[in-house]
């Protein structure tokens, strides 16, 4: 058997078999997530949530996925038919292929390349293209405003969040993702480097566009922002697209500062169970902020990311390479 | 490594930075003034260090510090020291007194010591795009005035196409010689097995990069539209300190890496400085805006100065290294002059609105007069020795034809300057010009009394060239 | 094998997207091809074994520089055919130097001897346990740490320049003070009191700004009361 999947098609079946096992429960997940939201948004408010579709409301994902199938996509006439029509499989797909890297569990992951986390940047800085292009394709204003919004938000949040990551790469002095949860088998980095975590979630927020940052949605003002124009299929593909972000995003957030699959307190381990729970718990406070906070206006936006988040991570990392450096705590990398 | 060779650099650089904290922080209203004085007290510091530096070659061949580099440091200082007194008062009268203008001519001067310290392609590009990006935001300073716009616009992009021609040279010479270091690539060229004609044409796409900074014909058409368009403290600058780094450059990269060429692009820089002089004269007859005139005067003296390169002897650098000085010294007293043509409050640039001023303002006229004589090159004044030092050493490796033009677009030359003279005495005069502000007249009479001077103790600053030279050709 | 068809397949889109950037009507569709060949070099970093370039030129070009070409495309609106106007007049000049500039390549192409050890070298440029970003790292920050501050510098100025020319103070927009947001006290904004039954508002109320005396004294006070509640309660006084 082993000998097969070292052959070139084996591997390719293999590979193929992977992301199988990652995506079908990534997707459950993801459905799941969108009843998790009502349910606590239901809770915060004091109110029931969907309880008629199955025992508990349970069906209800479903019973919306299949409406959504159900229903006509309809193309506004000035649309840009082809952009119009990626956009939404962008968002979706880049929420996909962002998973091949993420360890689930020692040795669990599709692809464990040297520069994981340097990939997960790249692609969660992609997903701004599936919102510009669709805020432009719709032609209309409040889908292009959505769209400009988000550009300039996304990239925005972005660079604090590079300095992050650069902060946790610092410490662990390599850009694989195993090796950063490896790294934090002694202490998680969400305790020595504190501010930076909430810095990181904080951004993370913004690079999925959830409350309090959904400016580029912002329901009140563009009535829906980018998606304004888009009805059935295309619009789930955005919205499972959103809620596989917040995976990614809690995921990353989890490889980063909560210690990835390891477990906390020297409670045994059960394969990625950690990890997912983790995650589970990173979508829980995504839901919790939303029920919580109100939308940031434009301008706060933007000072939040410039003048307190860059400069406050910048200086965070200063201290944290001098202090490295200070008490010879530097990682070693082979090679250098 | 020797990292202590780039002091002046960093200096120049850490004094920026705080600079410009400051001047972001500190919101009195003159703190453009105080940042310009502050400015002027980080050059007055970088040019001590350089005094006080020893010589060698640091950080992994990429920077070398010998008395060529020194001599054209200081001079890049001295030049932007001056256009940054000018801008002061300038810069106020005209409304756009911002402490980021000094912090930009800081940066830009920074790039300019990194060029002349260059020892490796990479070092020479850094340093020439430091200069260049904060150049294209000072020609572009007086963001209301559409010109101001349009000449940061223009020098921009063609900007940024020479040094797209320059990169592409340097990857050829990268690519057939598989080294970027100076000292390597004069190995590579002084190949006897012969040099590939890759080498060579990257070596002119080089050229070609190093001579639009210089604004050598062909390569100088943007060289009228940004000295009119940029405010008048700018094209000072623009005129003095850029073209005494890349010129530097020019010299070193044909001399040093490229020196065993030399003989073989001869004809080359020949041809583009006979055209900078015919140009320079020729063009120059025709204008009516003063700063236009001047930009065609410079085209002209880059002219004069390639001569010595293309003679390629110790005396031919020495006579550049000369020539750069007292151009600088000359062009420095003639923006002042025109730095105080303004009338009601507004800035006039035509050359007819000279038209009096021997009688309203007689010392402004006099070195004006003094410097349009010695841009000539009339015998005595500065600008003579400048050009007789050139011609010399052309004559003495028997290129009589270059110096023979040299001569002859001089006296052409010397019809256009003369004719600012006679309106500034014989028209019909017009109304005094506003008071001039104090700084000006200083830079004026400085730079004048050395035009004028020049002869009187010319040793200290030809034994320095001749050093400088010497250190050049090792 | 696999990496040798993955190659010319790149190579070949980046190639099909770089022409189609020159050549498309729309602006944005240019920009959106100029992102495809991001990736698609991006892609042959990757079969070099430059990953880390790879992940750079993607974070870096298409991630952020892109983004922002496409946000000025979409809002410019730019006459593009109208531009190219100009292309017929100068396709003769151009069309010299460009032949010009061929011929020079191919001679100097002629001259290309590649080295023996070349094919080697190729598509493994370091030693297999040295991963290619800690040994870009190593080379950047010692060997050309001068560059590296030098490029740094660079940047800055851009920022000062992209600043001084474009960002005008504005004395008309209000800007929000954080500190005397979160500074201000529940005293200072809101009063609680005791209110008798059947007694107005109006008699009781007492604004804590001083507000202007009201124009016409004859009339019925209106106006001291300074808000929606005031109003009510005063006509509610007065009918009783």
């Amino acid at each position: 058997m082993n000998d097969f999947f070292a052959t070139t098609p084996g591997y390719v079946i293999l590979t193929f078999a992977q992301a199988l096992a990652i995506l079908v429960p990534l997707l459950i997940s993801v459905a799941y997530a969108t009843y998790v939201e009502r349910k606590v948004l239901a809770a915060i408010q004091i109110r029931k949530g969907p309880n008629v579709v199955g025992p508990f409301g349970l069906w209800q994902p479903f019973a919306d996925a299949l409406k959504m199938i159900m229903k006509e996509t309809t193309i506004p006439s000035g649309a840009n038919r082809v952009l119009f029509l990626m956009a939404p499989m962008l968002t979706f797909g880049l929420a996909m292929i962002a998973w091949a890297v993420i360890p689930v569990n020692a040795g669990w992951a599709i692809a464990d390349i040297n520069v994981g986390v340097l990939y997960l940047f790249a692609i969660s800085s992609l997903g701004v293209y599936g919102i510009i292009i669709a805020g432009w394709a719709s032609n209309s204003k409040y889908a292009f405003m959505g769209g400009l919004r988000s550009a300039a938000q996304m990239v925005s949040y972005e660079v604090s969040m590079g300095f992050v990551i650069v902060t946790v790469l610092i410490c662990v002095g390599s850009l694989n993702l195993s090796d950063i949860v490896l790294a934090q088998s002694r202490v998680w980095f969400c305790i020595p480097l504190f501010p930076m975590f909430i810095v990181f979630f904080i951004s993370a927020l913004a690079e999925t566009n959830r409350s309090p940052f959904d400016l580029a949605e912002g329901e009140s003002e563009i009535v829906a922002g980018f998606f304004v124009e888009y009805s059935a299929m295309t619009f789930a593909l955005f919205f499972l697209g959103e809620y596989a972000n917040m995976f990614l995003m809690s995921a990353l957030t989890t490889i980063l500062f909560l210690g990835g699959w390891l477990p906390p307190l020297g409670l045994p381990q059960f394969g990625p169970l950690w990890f997912i729970l983790k995650v589970w718990f990173g979508i829980f406070v995504f839901i919790w902020v939303r029920g919580t906070f109100p939308r940031y206006r434009y301008d706060q936006l933007m000072r939040l990311g410039w003048k307190v988040f860059l400069p406050l991570s910048l200086l965070y990392l200063v201290l944290t390479a001098g202090a490295l450096m200070a008490f010879g705590w530097l990682p070693s990398v082979p090679g250098t | 490594m020797n990292w202590q060779l780039a002091w002046p650099e960093i200096a120049l650089a850490v004094c920026g930075m705080a600079i410009l904290i400051f001047g972001v922080l500190w919101k009195g209203r003159s703190n453009a003034f105080a940042c310009s004085m502050l400015t002027a007290g980080a050059f007055l510091l970088a040019a001590l260090l350089v005094l006080s530096q020893g010589g060698g070659l640091g950080y992994n061949g990429l920077f070398v510090v010998d008395p060529f580099s020194s001599y054209l440091k200081l001079l890049i200082l001295a030049g932007a020291a001056l256009s940054l007194i000018l801008s002061v008062d300038w810069n106020e009268r005209e409304g756009f007194q911002r402490f980021e203008f000094p912090v930009l001519m800081l940066f830009s001067v920074t790039g300019m010591m990194v060029m002349a310290s260059a020892s490796n392609l990479m070092t020479l590009y850094m340093g020439l795009e430091l200069q260049s990006l904060a150049l294209y935001v000072l020609a572009a300073f007086n963001r209301d005035d559409a010109r101001s716009s349009e000449a940061g616009l223009k020098y921009f992009v063609l900007s940024a196409l020479a040094s797209g021609l320059l990169l592409y040279g340097i990857s050829l010479c990268y690519g057939f010689s598989g080294t970027m270091n100076f000292a390597d690539l004069a190995k590579a060229a002084a190949n006897p097995a012969g040099v590939s004609p890759g080498l060579i044409v990257g070596i002119v796409f080089v050229l070609v990069g190093l001579a639009f900074k210089i604004s050598a014909v062909p390569f100088h058409m943007w060289t009228p539209d940004v000295y009119e368009g940029a405010p008048t403290p700018v094209t000072l600058f623009f005129a003095t300190s850029p073209k005494v780094a890349a010129m530097g450059l020019l010299l070193r990269v044909m001399v040093g890496p490229f020196g065993h060429l030399l003989p073989q692009l001869q004809s080359l820089i020949v041809l583009i400085s006979i055209a900078s002089m015919v140009l320079g004269a020729l063009a120059a007859i025709g204008q009516t805006n003063i700063k236009r005139l001047m930009a065609y005067s410079s085209i002209g003296h880059m002219g004069y100065a390639l001569i010595g390169l293309a003679a390629g002897t110790t005396e031919g650098i020495r006579g550049v290294l000369i020539y750069l000085v007292i151009y600088v010294f000359m062009t420095v007293a003639t923006f002042a002059g025109i730095g105080a043509m303004r009338r009601n409050g507004r800035t006039i640039e035509k050359i007819s609105d000279l038209a009096g001023l021997g009688r309203n303002d007689p010392m402004l006229a006099l070195i004006l007069v003094i410097c349009m004589f010695s841009l000539a090159g009339i015998p005595l004044l500065s600008g003579f020795f400048a050009k007789l030092y050139i011609f010399l050493a052309a004559v003495q490796v028997g290129m009589w034809t270059l110096a023979v033009i040299g001569v002859l677009t001089s006296v052409i030359g010397a019809f256009y300057y003369i004719r600012v003279i006679k309106v500034m005495y014989f028209d019909q005069p017009e109304a005094p010009f506003d008071r001039r502000p104090a700084s000006l007249s200083f830079v004026a009479v400085a730079a004048g009394l050395f035009t004028t001077f020049f002869f009187v103790f010319p040793a200290p600053i030809i034994g320095a060239a001749q050093v400088a030279a010497k250190a050049l050709l090792g | 094998m696999i990496a040798s068809i993955a190659f010319y397949v790149f190579a070949a889109i980046l190639l099909v997207s770089a022409a189609m950037v020159v050549t498309a009507r729309n602006p944005v569709h240019s920009v959106l091809f100029l992102i495809l060949s991001f990736f698609n070099a991006a892609a042959l970093f990757l079969l070099a074994g430059a990953e880390f370039l790879a992940m750079i030129l993607v974070i870096v070009y298409v991630g952020a520089v892109a983004v922002l070409f496409l946000f000025v495309v979409m809002m410019l609106d730019v006459n593009f055919a109208e531009l190219r106007g100009g292309f017929q007049r100068y396709l003769p000049v151009g069309a010299t130097v460009g032949a010009v500039l061929f011929v020079e390549l191919a001679l100097v192409l002629g001259g290309w001897q590649i080295a023996p050890d070349a094919g080697q070298l190729r598509f493994a440029p370091q030693p297999p346990d040295v991963h290619n970003t800690a040994a870009l790292g190593r080379l950047i920050y010692t060997d050309y740490v001068l560059l590296f501050q030098i490029a740094g510098l660079v940047l800055m100025v851009a920022m000062i320049g992209a600043i001084v020319l474009t960002l005008r103070e504005r004395k008309t927009s209000r800007h929000q003070s954080i500190a005397a947001q979160v500074g201000r006290d529940v005293r200072d904004t809101l009063e609680l009191v005791n209110m008798p039954l059947g007694v107005g508002v109006s008699e009781f109320y007492r604004p804590l700004v001083e507000q202007p005396p009201p124009l016409h004294s004859d009339q019925p006070v209106i106006a001291h009361a300074g808000g929606g509640h005031g109003d009510g309660g005063h006509h509610a006084a007065e009918k009783r």
